[in-house]
Order: structure tokens, then sequence, then C-alpha cells
């Protein structure tokens, strides 16, 4: 029989489009163009450029000068490991490099080779990916490299003639972050119980409430539950809310018929399982105040994988879903003053 | 001085064992918590009138994590609740100022972090510049380190400095029951240790914690009902610097620290000990010198974050060592602070008195 899951791991994964403001677009779009650029604003050159002056608030206009590509490391850290955050995969540093033409400092990497070779006032310059891998992000600098001349860059501090409209407005970036969540005692007992074909819930000491599926706690009155208040409760039960859905065909969605999810207040207790199907019955059919009863996936086949810490009531793939039983419907009305 | 119906004070404290990992949801480690802060001044929670918790949906990686918090509370009949995506500090400050309303007496501000769940040091890399350092994989130990290595440049402190904030920290954590890291370390063994990110080594950095605490606050007449020597809080204060570190004028200093500071009245009298949020070792050294304290003042009796580090909780235990200094140790005027932010952006400050 398959087991219960202590540990889940979860993906968290997105995508986002930013738009990027007349300012960030000019930035970005002569970035794609091989040339780095600040903008003056409260008489110093910020760069890389702000829409607004950091000590103000105040608009930071479309003053723009050319800056770098040499600088000069003031602080700096060395990163022995990088991660899958990091750019590039060798030994590198971080640095507040200062472009040549700019009062402020930019963050980037410099692929000094060595951590012995990096010490502040030193001269970097940045080197670029071939044009066509740029897409008009910070990262289309590759790092900076030790500069093979330090002399000031040619160029550095004239007025960039931005294009009135910008090239680049939107950068996109992709969200991934994981997660390894614990299953906690409660969870875990549920698990045990769907996997044995059993439904349990816990009976608040104070209110008398039954939850089911045992949550460790009584949201009512703010008590700890344990394996003490345990009891249990029948796979049978009265639909008290539902909502029909027609699928939109996303990834993952395994329906294509509008299709009911169902609140099911089992016999006896207080807290109803949430988002249930119904199966042998068309969405049109479903309603309030109909006997259902569970239909269990046989045993072998059962799993709680996808049964976390705050899936309460969840079924896992222990229950299929739920049935009519032919019993004569309990009256709508008993249910009105219910939430779910 | 005598205290008006104006006057909020710190009443009760409850934190929960800080750990590694707990094996607990969030919502489970704080339901005790809440409650044994509630009961320590024997009330029960239809008393309280005004609920409000500092989480982040990041760190256990759940949508709307705070709603399911809330059955902590039990939020039932309905309460009045509310919520900040920050330390509990702020969630403190939100209570405090709700108070001031006047029109209710009682407020608990709370805070949690099952920080186990992710990474917070590669997660908080989602929490820099969206267009300059995210897609950079700026990390939140690399923002640190570049901030340590311009404090050591600038001639101020050495690693041996650094070390023995470390030192001391854990040392006095030894005293604190629900410290995760603690004991006494040789500052030649640490400095001995490689570098993590040059110049700080993994014991400059914050320990990743699972935890939570519970603060309860009371209004005017009623701070003396609840408690014999209440915690008055007669300053709190908030700043906040620009978002890129690049564009602070001195990133070995903390302006924003100093004017909340001047804001909260830190330098109006003597602090007899300070709670101060340091994430990295070094920070305290910062904090410290735009705080002004003098040698006079105790530094983190609890042994500080470098002791247990839950992030969205670290602030507001601060906030409760201080406050017991004065319930319980008999302290005259302690001062508690916050940070948010990479490189010490954001901070908050609060001067607490207990009466003569």
């Amino acid at each position: 029989m398959p087991d219960v899951v202590h540990e889940s791991v979860f993906n968290l994964q997105f995508p986002f489009t930013r738009t990027l403001g007349s300012t960030l677009s000019t930035f970005f779009s002569a970035l794609a163009q091989g040339q780095i650029i600040g903008v003056r604003t409260g008489g110093r050159v910020i760069a890389p450029p702000l829409e607004y002056d950091p000590d103000t608030g105040a608009d930071s206009g479309t003053e723009y000068v050319k800056v770098g590509p040499k600088g000069t490391v003031s602080a700096w850290t060395w990163v022995p490991e990088p991660t899958h955050l990091h750019t590039i995969k060798n030994p590198f540093a971080f640095a507040f490099v200062t472009l040549d033409g700019a009062d402020t400092a930019m963050i980037h990497l410099v692929d000094a080779g060595s951590e012995s070779a990096m010490k502040p006032g030193m001269r970097v310059e940045a080197t670029f990916k071939p044009v066509d891998e740029r897409v008009g992000r910070i990262d289309d600098i590759l790092a900076f490299v030790p500069a093979a001349d330090p002399a000031p860059s040619a160029g550095a501090g004239d007025p960039w003639d931005a294009p009135a409209e910008p090239e680049i407005t939107t950068q996109d970036s992709f969200c991934d972050l994981v997660y390894v969540d614990n299953t906690s005692a409660p969870t875990l007992l549920w698990m045990e119980s769907l996997l044995n074909g059993k439904l349990i819930g816990q009976k608040c000491p104070v209110c008398n409430r039954t939850f089911v599926g045992p949550r460790g706690l009584c949201c009512i009155d703010a008590v700890e539950l344990d394996e003490s208040h345990l009891v249990d409760v029948p796979d049978r039960g009265v639909i008290t809310n539902f909502t029909v859905i027609t699928p939109v065909q996303y990834p993952g969605q395994l329906e294509t018929e509008p299709f009911a999810r169902c609140s099911i207040l089992l016999d006896g207790t207080d807290a109803v399982m949430a988002q249930q199907s119904i199966l042998d019955m068309p969405a049109s059919e479903v309603r309030v105040g109909m006997h259902v009863a569970a239909v269990w996936v046989p045993e072998a086949e059962r799993d709680v994988s996808e049964i976390g810490n705050r899936g309460w009531g969840s079924g896992g793939d222990c229950i299929s879903g739920w049935r009519h039983t032919g019993q004569p419907d309990e009256p709508e009305e008993n249910y009105l003053e219910r939430m779910m | 001085m005598t205290r008006t119906e104006n006057d909020i004070a710190i009443v009760g404290f409850s934190q929960s064992p800080m750990v590694r990992r707990s094996q607990k949801t969030e919502t489970e480690m704080l339901l005790p918590v809440v409650q044994s802060a509630i009961a320590s001044v024997g009330l029960t929670k239809n008393d309280i009138g005004f609920t409000v918790s500092g989480s982040c949906d990041y760190l256990s990686g759940q949508a709307f994590s705070f709603v399911s918090n809330v059955d902590a509370y039990g939020a039932w009949p309905p309460i009045n609740e509310s919520h900040v995506e920050m330390d509990g500090a702020w969630a403190l400050y939100e209570a405090f100022v709700r108070l001031l309303q006047g029109d209710i007496d009682t407020a608990v501000a709370a805070g949690v972090g099952k920080n186990s769940n992710s990474d917070p040091s590669t997660l908080f890399t989602i929490e820099m510049d969206p267009y300059y350092l995210t897609p950079i994989g700026a990390d939140p130990w690399s923002m640190a380190a570049m901030q340590a290595r311009a404090y050591l440049d600038s001639g101020k402190a050495t690693e041996r400095d650094f070390a023995e904030v470390v030192s001391r920290n854990r040392s006095n954590a030894k005293s604190n029951p629900h410290a995760q890291v603690s004991g006494d370390f040789d500052i030649d063994e640490l400095l001995a240790a490689d570098y993590i990110r040059n110049p700080l080594r993994r014991h400059d950095l914050p320990p990743t914690t699972d935890g939570c605490a519970a603060i309860v606050l009371a209004r005017g007449k009623k701070a003396y009902d609840l408690c014999e020597r209440p915690a008055w809080i007669t300053g709190i204060d908030h700043r906040i610097e620009a978002h890129l570190p690049t564009m602070r004028a001195d990133i070995t200093k903390s302006v924003s620290t100093a004017l909340a500071a001047k804001g909260a009245g830190v330098g109006n009298a003597p602090i007899d000990v300070a709670e101060i949020y340091a994430p990295f070792s070094f920070q305290e050294l910062i904090v410290r010198e735009a705080l002004g304290l003098d040698a006079s003042t105790e530094i983190n009796p609890s042994g500080g974050s470098l002791a247990a580090n839950p992030v969205m909780v670290s602030g507001l235990i601060r906030m409760g060592e201080a406050a017991t200094q004065i319930m319980k140790n008999g302290k005259r005027r302690t001062l508690a602070h916050a940070t948010s932010g990479p490189c010490l952006q954001q901070n908050l400050v609060c001067v607490l008195e207990g009466d003569e």
C-alpha cells in the first residue's frame, strides 16, 4: 500500500512581463546596442538611471549621458559557489562599479578569475553578450572584467541622443522558487486514514464541533487539538453548496465539459469537505440537499501525494468522487445559513 | 511620570521555540503562542480589541497564508484584524497607531515565519530591484557582504570586530531558552573559517529559523490592570532609504536608523538595554553607531538575531525582549530596533520605559 508523504516539494514558477516606463526603456534599448547610459539629475549622473531622483522624488528628466564601458570598483564580495540564481557559473565577484562618467555605482558581476584579483579601485570593463543574444536586460552585460587599459573610457559623459520611441519597452522575467514543506502531524493522520479507506475528524472539547480532516486546532475557540480528539466520521453526507465550472483549457486542466464542485457536510459533522466532485451525474442536476456517498479508489491505487498541509478535507487520490445515494433530498433551506 | 489614556504599553509577550525546522505549519505554531501571550495578562481571545500579524507568503510558499493564520486567533465571532507583509515589528507599529484612536484598549501584534520551507538566502533575491538586481541573482548574502567590505574599507572596524559581535551574541544566547544557536566561541577559531561571501563567514550570517512571537499591548489604565510594570512605548519611528543601496550616499552609515532614533527620542535619556535586529554581524556595529549608544548600554542580552532569525518575527522578538527587561527585570529604559530590506534599507526604533 502507498505510504503517507512526509515532505512535499513544490516548485513555484511563473513568468512575468514588466513594463519599463520611459527612463528604463531608454536605458535597456541603449544597453541592447552595447551602450550603457545614465541620467543627469540633481547635479549628478545616476547610472543605471532611475526615473526619479532618489533624494527628492523629482522626475529625473531626459538628460541622458554615455557612461562606461570602463569603471572603478569600490565595494565587492566573492561568490565561491554560484547558485542557479547567478548568471555565470564559475566563481566571480559582485561589486559596486562606478562607471566612467557616472557619480553613482552599478551593482554587477566582475569575472576576475580569482578572489585575490579583487581590490578597491581596480579598473574593470563591461563585456556584452553577442548582439543577437541581447534582450534589453541587465544581464546583456555578461560581466565586468579587469580592464586591459585603465585609461578613461572614450566618450564617457557625452550626451546620449535617445530615440523618441525606445525600441524595448517591456522586460520578461521568470520566477522559479523551490519549497520543501514537511507534512504536519494532523495532516499525516488524515493521509493515513484516507489510505485506509476511512474518514476522520477532530472534535473540539469546548464547542463540540467536529472538523473533518484533522487540523490540530479549533479555529472557533483557538485551542489545540491532538490525537485524543480524533473521531471517526461517516463517508456519507449532504451537499450544502456547489458551483458549476465551465473549463478553460489551461495546462493541467483535464476536464472538457462543465463540472460541479461541491461542499459536502458529512453526517454528524460541522465543517464541510470543499471542492468535491460528483460522479455519474450531469453538473446541471447537482442540487443542494442531495445525499451523497464517497466512491473510494481501490486500496492499491490510493495516493496522498497531492494532499498538502492546507488541503483539509481534500480526498486526494483516494476518493474518486461522490455519488448520489438515491435517498430523498433534505430541504434546501436547511443549508442557507451556512458559509459553505 | 503620570501616564495618560493616550499612552500605550507592552504588557505581555510570548515566543515559540526557535528551531531550524518545525514540524508544524505556521498556523499550528502561532496558535499556542498568541493564546499564551493573551493568557499571560489574564485575558481571553474575546477581550482583544485588535489583532495584527506580520508574515510573508513567499517564505511559506503559499498564497494568502496569513488567511489560514487567522485560525490561530479564534476569529469567531468575527474580530478586528489586519496583516502586514513585513516583520511583526511593523504589525506592532500598526497596533500602536490603532490603539491611539482611543476606542479600544487592548491589541495583539504577532509575527510568524516558517523560514525552512524555502531558502531565505536565495529567496530574498526577488526582493531586490527587479530591473537591475534580481536578474543578476544579487542575493542577500552578497548584498550584505558588499556593505561589510565597504565598512571594513572605511577603517571603522575589522573582521575581528565582526567575530567579536558573533561571540558576544552567542554567549549571551546561552541564557536565552528560546535561542537556536548559542555557546562559547573562540574569536580566533571563528576567524579561521572560510568566507561564504568575503568578508563574511558562516558565523557572520543569521541562522535559518522557524518560529513565531506575539505581544499584547494595552492603553492607559488598562495597562496597569494587566501588568504590574508595563513597558510604555514613549517613542516609535520608522524611516526608509533608497531601495538600491548604490543610491545611498554612504552605505557604511544608517541614516534611516539615526533619523528613527531621533524621532523616537533615544538620546533624551540613557538606554539600559538595546535589542538590535542586525541579521549580519557587522550591521550591529552600524546600527549601534547610528543609534548613538555608548558603552553603558547593554546590547542584545538575548543573543539577538545571530542566535535565532525567524524572518518576519525577529524584529518583534527584539520588542518583546526589550519589554521583558522592563516588565520582569526592573530596567528603566530600553530600546528595540527592527530592520527590513537589503543592506539595512528600512529601520524602526522603539523606546520603552518603565515607571520610576
